[in-house]
């Protein structure tokens, strides 16, 4: 009885002082961490817009970037990322939004860009994602991406909505799936319908 | 190696606690029994992240940190470690250790612990670093456990880097990032990058270190 009082107080003090490090880590590095996200997310916003940006840039560089030629707008329930750059005299060149959903192994986040037309889109890039790496991690290879930017939102017939599969005909409106990544596909192909969906909405 | 022999002694021989030992251990770990080209443990990691030479080193520092770190831990707590629990407390010993580096990546070099991914996280179910916790640093004082840890990861930083150059200087023709060999006259070999070269990569290694260190002495019955 005496041995297991004190395995129990063993394991829990260790665990105790294990938790306590890595809670004081945690909160040590929360800053540089939270900067760190905020440049992702930055720069993905521009990625996906397809602002020209210089081959080197710093994480600051990214963010100020962001701020000079993006601006948020709400839009009845969505929020959408215009990008009019200076030398384009307010006109809109791109609208992003975000989206979001989750995935196979962790949520999957991520802007997609359309065109001033809001049916085209521009460009689609993912800065969160867990998915199994050489697989569903794929998504957020240059390859798959790429895929998508001239596509629309909308089939032949006027049916909104995005298709993410390797079967049937190709279509205006349907990109290759990652072969292997089927699960991964289809919540991608989930979450992107969803936010195609309060697009249309708030066009009309 | 050279350098490796004299960080043995510089641990131990001011300290007293050498005895021999120290260098013995450092050999063991780094060269006569080196935990990925002998024993074949670690495998995984080193197929993953060796397609650049920055990350096969970043990686390997990864694992010495964390092997030096854990097996001071576990020799200090070896006497007080209920034996019947000694494993779950290894694994959070260990599991402290990945995270605390992890942490620091993601905070300092953000474009690194990207591209490392899950790899960094990883190291918490790598045979090396529980291997050494309960094979050696059990049964042995703090000082020559440190020893046992930094032989060990150097062991694998070694031919995580030796892999790590061969991959990104055929595969892209770069050495870290910058192109060594011109895309003029060579053209970069796809497949070292890939998969696939992993695995002929390391098994050449393997069969370099087996050649030198000739074959292993049979066991008498």
């Amino acid at each position: 009885m005496k041995g297991s009082v004190y395995t129990l107080g063993y394991a829990a003090v260790l665990g105790a002082v294990c938790a306590f490090l890595l809670t004081a880590a945690a909160s040590f590095t929360a800053p540089y961490r939270e900067a760190n996200a905020e440049a992702e997310e930055a720069l993905n916003i521009l990625l996906a817009l397809k602002v020209p940006l210089p081959a080197e840039i710093s994480s600051k560089q990214v963010v100020k970037m962001r701020d000079e030629n993006v601006q948020g707008k709400k839009r009845g329930d969505i929020t959408t990322y215009v990008y009019s750059g200076a030398e384009a005299n307010g006109k809109v060149l791109a609208v992003a939004i975000r989206f979001s959903g989750p995935g196979l192994w962790g949520p999957i986040k991520g802007f997609l860009a359309l065109e001033p037309d809001m049916r085209t889109i521009r460009g689609i890039t993912f800065y969160e994602q867990e998915e199994t790496p050489g697989l569903g991690g794929e998504i957020a290879a240059l390859w798959f991406r790429e895929q998508f930017a001239g596509k629309s939102i909308v089939d032949a017939d006027g049916k909104s909505g995005i298709i993410i599969s390797s079967r049937g005909e190709p279509a205006p409106n349907k990109v290759d799936a990652i072969t292997g990544a089927t699960m991964t596909c289809d919540k991608v192909q989930a979450m992107l319908n969803e936010v195609i969906k309060s697009i249309v909405k708030e066009k009309q | 190696m050279a350098d490796n022999k004299q960080l043995a002694c510089m641990t131990c021989v001011p300290k007293g606690l050498c005895q021999g030992k120290g260098l013995v251990t450092l050999k063991e770990g780094a060269w006569a029994n080196n935990p990925l080209a002998i024993q074949m443990l670690g495998i995984c990691s080193a197929l993953a992240v060796t397609n650049r030479l920055e990350n096969s080193l970043v990686m390997g520092a990864a694992l010495i940190f964390v092997c030096v770190g854990s097996n001071l831990i576990v020799s200090l707590l070896r006497k007080y470690t209920p034996h019947r629990i000694r494993m779950i407390a290894e694994v959070a010993i260990i599991a402290t250790f990945v995270i605390l580096f992890d942490q620091f990546l993601k905070a300092f070099y953000w474009d690194m612990s990207k591209q490392l991914g899950p790899y960094v996280g990883l190291i918490i179910t790598n045979c090396i670093v529980m291997g050494r916790a309960e094979a050696f640093a059990l049964q042995n004082p703090p000082m020559l456990s440190i020893v046992d840890g930094l032989a060990n990861g150097i062991g694998y930083a070694v031919v995580l880097a030796i892999i790590g150059f061969f991959r990104e200087l055929l595969g892209s023709g770069e050495i870290f990032g910058r192109t060594v060999l011109s895309a003029d006259w060579y053209t970069p070999n796809q497949i070292m990058i890939l998969a696939p070269g992993a695995f002929f990569a390391l098994g050449i290694v393997i069969g370099i270190f087996n050649a030198i260190k000739g074959p292993e002495p049979e066991e008498k019955k």
